[in-house]
């Protein structure tokens, strides 16, 4: 318990972590209670391409709708792919590092190369091809970028894996005749939570880029709001080269997925410094 | 040297042999039927069965496999669906175009981002390092298209500065003209991947520069009475740039990724923008022939990286 407290101590005084969580939060209750907060987007308006102003803070697009309320339903679109993916991403990445951290020898180098020869495709043109064979539904894309998620999660859970199962309660436990598969999945799998934790929230924030990508390219769910499709609508509408130039289309948008990507990149950054303070003094 | 080459040039096409496998299963469990969208429906059946045939497709499953592995080690990528060219020839058109632009970036990403890099170590935790770390930040973060948006807006349409897309005005001009044409279309799509790349590469470097310079010998060699400059170019950077030039091989498999948002928005006319037009299309045969193109660029750009790294590292010892 101790330790549980001074992680929380810690996490107040590092301002970065502090400072990604903040931004971690304001999406998800975005994301959350987007109903709650502004009502779905949906059919056409009388205000076309209205600029900025105070009854729409973003300003409308080309079918007069509101932009503000297109990018809060995006945040609960991208919060929805992200969560799947990073799902998806433990179920394989986790066990595969763990057994293939732990069982090194045969198993274990199988497991690596597999990672390895993963960890080399070029993954977004497969995306492409695999969200175009699967067909445009939301969860279809958010487990495609899932399956295409797990090699660096596994990396990471194997490289620390090597090192704890090295130590020497590990050892105890063998003596103790604990079995392997509760050796594997409770004394390893507590004492490596730390860095697939930051993994993980990397996870999170590539998650948000890919699926931006699918849905820029127009591979993406066409009857959900995310942001991808909002710009892939701004875009085909020539909305950054035509006159007139209806910037806020696209510009709100693209800041909500950097403010998505760097606040749980920071997060990931602040808890890693928390864990090892190392960093910090060198 | 030879056996690490051997060992190597095998995982290597181990790599491509699972890329291009699954690629091929992947391509044929497509929804939609590509003999439809092939055929005219003008055809008379004989016709429509002898395209079938030539295209392979009256074939099972396993069979076009080995039909496609085959026509492969032949350097024979089979036809495009869609204008029934051979599929190697419609890559060549396109292949150098994106070698271009990759090549390009790579350079600019290396010359630039070292050198920074090596500065935020140097003035570690001082207000320049915190600025290039924020800037690092969201360059990592930054979302290609973003960018691409950015720079079409601030030096396309508000300073006139550079043309919107493509790779050159049609018709082509001759001789120097059309260079100069060339480059000034290539300096969007160049900059927009310059910097969604460069960011890692100081990222890394700026974090192994600060590794390396903790290390006992670099202390040694201040007390030799070296000045900061000479440490650095002689005792550190060569130990700091293995990181940053592992990370720089690595990278290639996004940079592929940012290449097609990139070609796709500027209109270039490269590897990129083909598997766009292709999955549009449903065209496998050229779909399949880019992927093969990409998994041999990725695995030889790793390759070229150990070699990099067993250069600067002597240590690492390949025949061993």
């Amino acid at each position: 318990m101790e330790n549980r407290r001074s992680f929380f101590k810690y996490f107040i005084s590092n301002r970065l972590a502090l400072a990604g969580l903040i931004g971690v939060a304001i999406i998800i209750i975005l994301g959350l209670f987007a109903p709650a907060i502004i009502e779905q987007p949906k059919g056409y308006g009388p205000d076309i391409l209205l600029p900025p102003s105070i009854n729409y803070p973003f300003g409308t697009d080309n079918l007069g709708l509101n932009i503000l309320a297109e990018v809060i339903w995006g945040a609960r679109t991208s919060l929805y792919v992200s969560a799947i993916a990073v799902g998806v991403a433990i179920i394989i990445g986790v066990p595969a590092g763990l057994i293939s951290g732990y069982k090194k020898g045969f198993i274990g180098s199988i497991i690596d190369s597999i990672i390895d020869i993963f960890l080399t495709l070029p993954v977004l043109p497969l995306m492409i091809v695999i969200a175009a064979v699967v067909g445009s539904s939301i969860t279809n894309v958010a487990i495609v970028i899932g399956i295409f998620s797990w090699p660096s999660l596994a990396r990471v859970t194997r490289n620390s894996t090597l090192k704890i199962s090295e130590m020497q309660f590990i050892e105890a436990a063998k003596c103790l005749g604990i079995p392997q598969y509760s050796i594997i999945f409770k004394h390893i799998l507590l004492n490596v939570m730390g860095p697939v934790l930051v993994n993980i929230t990397l996870v999170m924030a590539t998650a948000v880029l890919s699926e931006s990508g699918l849905s820029f390219l127009g591979l993406g769910d066409p009857t959900t709001w995310s942001w991808g499709t909002i710009l892939k609508k701004a875009w085909d509408a020539g909305a950054v080269i035509d006159t007139p130039n209806p910037w806020w289309w696209w510009f709100w948008p693209s800041v909500f997925i950097v403010f998505y990507v760097v606040s749980f990149n920071i997060l990931g950054t602040g808890i890693n410094e928390i864990l090892n303070p190392k960093i910090n003094k060198k | 040297m030879g056996s690490f080459l051997f060992r190597r040039m095998s995982k290597g096409l181990l790599t491509i042999i699972v890329s291009v496998t699954i690629t091929f299963f992947i391509l044929r469990l497509m929804p939609a039927d590509p003999v439809s969208i092939l055929i005219d429906p003008k055809m008379g059946p004989e016709v429509q069965a002898q395209m079938i045939k030539r295209f392979g497709l009256d074939k099972s499953l396993p069979e076009q496999y080995f039909m496609f592995l085959k026509g492969l080690i032949h350097g024979d990528l089979g036809l495009s669906f869609k204008n029934q060219q051979p599929v190697i020839d419609v890559l060549m058109q396109k292949l150098p175009w994106t070698l271009l632009l990759l090549f390009v970036v790579v350079i600019l990403s290396l010359a630039i981002g070292i050198p920074i890099g090596v500065y935020a170590a140097r003035k570690q935790g001082k207000f320049a390092d915190k600025l290039i770390n924020f800037l690092v930040t969201l360059g990592i973060s930054v979302f290609v298209p973003f960018l691409a948006f950015g720079f079409l807006y601030i030096f396309a349409y508000f300073l006139k500065l550079f043309p919107t897309g493509g790779a050159y005005t049609p018709p082509p001009k001759q001789g120097i003209a059309y260079y100069i044409d060339v480059a000034r279309h290539s300096v969007l799509p160049s900059l927009t991947l310059f910097c969604s790349n460069v960011a890692s590469i100081v990222l890394y470097m700026r974090n192994s520069m600060i590794d390396v310079l903790g290390e006992d010998y670099i202390r040694t060699a201040y007390a030799k009475g070296l000045n900061e400059p000479l440490v650095i170019k002689h005792h550190a950077l060569k130990n700091a740039l293995i990181p940053t030039v592992t990370v720089t091989g690595l990278m290639m498999g996004t940079m592929v990724g940012g290449a097609v948002m990139t070609e796709t928005i500027f209109a270039w006319p490269g590897v990129g923008r083909l598997i766009y037009d292709s999955v549009s299309a449903m065209d496998y045969p050229v779909l399949q022939g880019a992927f093969l193109i990409l998994a041999v660029s990725v695995v030889f750009m790793n390759i070229i990286t150990d070699l990099i790294i067993a250069w600067l590292d002597p240590r690492i010892k390949l025949g061993g």
